[in-house]
């Protein structure tokens, strides 16, 4: 049966909202929701249900490119809202905070990559699936929770930036070091030349700021979506053909734009743009989830699940005892930044292009089933903070 | 008394004021415009939310608040509060005697009792002009006051002589 695509498309969309609005309605992350219809409905089992068959969208290049510009539009907007001047306003306490929070939590990732016999590689990509934070849950929950406005926002926030700084390094790193062919001095070229690409568009992003503003004046908000689109997805693309992570050079646009006074009118008017290749990101992840896979990788699960969820907590309670914050905020620091998402799975879909190894199919798979537990217990446990807290508060008893 | 701003990622910004003793109060700017606001009664209480606004109402409390003078304008029925006052623009011909003059010199306020408040000048408004501000032929001069002052200025402008 040859549907055509325009129906496949307007299925998996119609699927997307109505999952993500199911999500709304239960309070939870609409991340999960756009993975799990993916699954449901994407060429991998399950493929029927009570004989009624499930395979309703296949795997095509449409949904490819678009899922594609949401990693682009993902890391852009993260560039955007990178303050680089909060992070030097506070560098101290959050580049303690982050340097704790990356100990712990790359380290333990580490550790569960080496214990479960992974090479250094996938190792890599374990530990930085399990170390970085969502930001889009965990800005959301505390909003919801209305922390936002209390003390404990400051730390997790603070963890927030440092991470995303880390994340634009690892990333242009991790592009290299997975996928670089052949020799020590290959692969040193190969890194040189991507520092050299980042280091220029770091110099337009820092002294360019004049000229990028004019480029972009425009009264018509169509104009200036198509702009920002065009631009953003052209040095993108030119990244990658450089052979350097689309990711990472979409997050350097973001900041050079992030120094301009279009910042505000970016927020109003690409934002939706965003959502929607984001979206379909998600439900993309899903649909090349085997969810077979996830068989093979439960005890690599559980155990990621458990020392990850203590690994951010106990990281989290040392930033508010950094910050000054008593017992019950930081434990709350520590529930709030449990959160996995986004990055997560921007990390994997690198990981997916890495062949038919444990890299190509192994680690996508444990990052789409670790984050779909993640995104849903750490909203679960910024709600139920109050309990908790209590609970653990008895048990450190340092007050 | 100060007052903390912090960006918030993904959301906007956020202000703190303090308030007496340990009180905060807490307004998180979302980038649509929407506007928040928190109390936290202090350091160890949790913040409740008072209640939230979009930026249009948000500006209208804050012109409350500041003191301003605040009243809605009716489409239908708009008045400016003048009192006995009103508005009138007056052009000048080349003919009249206030041509070539700084509106200093040509003292019409003493002699009328209208304020100049702008001057119209092709397609530009110069808004209260300054003494030395020198009349030109086909200014429009925007003038306050009342009926009889208005009239004695009409008079003034026209070109009888009388300077």
């Amino acid at each position: 049966m040859a549907t055509p695509i325009l129906v496949e498309i307007g299925i998996a969309l119609t699927a997307i909202a109505v999952a993500g609005g199911l999500a709304h309605r239960v309070g939870l992350s609409v991340i999960p929701a756009y993975i799990l219809v993916g699954i449901l409905i994407g060429p991998n089992p399950p493929s029927s249900l009570a004989g009624v068959p499930l395979t309703l969208v296949e795997h095509g290049e449409f949904i490819d490119v678009v899922a594609e510009l949401g990693i682009v539009f993902l890391l852009f907007f993260l560039g955007l809202e990178f303050s680089i001047g909060q992070l030097l306003h506070d560098s101290r306490r959050v580049g303690t905070i982050g340097a704790v929070d990356l100990l712990v939590n790359f380290g333990i990732g580490a550790a569960l990559g080496l214990a479960f016999g992974f090479g250094v590689v996938e190792t890599l990509f374990v530990a930085g699936i399990v170390y970085i934070s969502s930001s889009a849950v965990i800005t959301k929950s505390l909003i919801d929770n209305g922390w936002v406005a209390n003390p404990e926002a400051g730390p997790i926030l603070g963890t927030l930036v440092f991470e995303d700084l880390l994340i634009a390094v690892y990333l242009a790193v991790l592009s290299v070091v997975a996928f670089g062919e052949g020799s020590i001095a290959e692969a040193a070229v190969a890194v040189g030349t991507a520092f050299a690409f980042l280091g220029a568009l770091g110099l337009v992003a820092w002294y360019g700021g004049a000229h990028v503003e004019r480029l972009f004046a425009t009264r018509s908000d169509e104009l200036f979506l198509l702009r920002i689109l065009g631009v953003t997805t052209l040095i993108a693309g030119a990244a990658l053909t450089f052979g350097l992570s689309e990711a990472v050079a979409a997050f350097f646009v973001g900041t050079a734009f992030g120094e301009t006074t279009h910042t505000e009118r970016i927020e109003h008017v690409v934002a939706p743009a965003r959502d929607f290749f984001a979206a379909v990101f998600f439900f993309a992840i899903g649909l090349t989830t085997d969810v077979t896979l996830l068989a093979g990788v439960a005890g690599l699960l559980a155990a990621a699940l458990v020392l990850t969820t203590a690994g951010k907590l106990a990281s989290g309670v040392i930033a508010g005892y950094v910050y000054g914050l008593d017992s019950t905020r930081s434990v709350r620091v520590g529930l709030g930044l449990v959160p996995r998402g986004e990055f997560s799975l921007v990390i994997a879909a690198l990981a997916a292009g890495g062949g038919d190894g444990a890299l190509g199919t192994v680690i996508p798979a444990f990052a789409v089933g670790y984050v779909l537990a993640m995104s849903i217990v750490g909203t679960v446990l910024i709600q139920r903070a109050d309990g908790i807290t209590a609970t653990v508060e008895r048990a450190i008893q340092w007050d | 008394m100060t007052v903390y701003e912090t960006e918030v990622p993904g959301v906007g910004h956020k202000f703190e004021l303090e308030l007496e003793k340990e009180e905060r109060l807490i307004v998180l700017i979302h980038h649509d415009g929407n506007r928040e606001v928190y109390l936290r009664p202090s350091e160890d209480a949790d913040s409740r939310k008072l209640f939230s606004l979009s930026g249009k109402r948000a500006r209208q409390l804050g012109s409350i608040l500041e003191g301003a003078y605040f009243q809605p304008v009716e489409m239908d029925d708009i008045q400016v509060p003048l009192g006995e006052s009103i508005i009138e623009w007056v052009e000048i011909d080349e003919s009249s005697p206030l041509v070539g003059r700084s509106l200093h010199d040509a003292n019409v306020r003493e002699r009328t009792g209208v304020s100049v408040i702008a001057v119209q000048r092709g397609g530009e408004t110069i808004a209260n002009p300054k003494p030395e501000f020198s009349i030109a032929s086909g200014d429009i001069l925007v003038t306050l006051g009342d009926r009889e002052q208005q009239t004695a200025f009409a008079g003034l402008a026209k070109a009888d002589g009388e300077t």
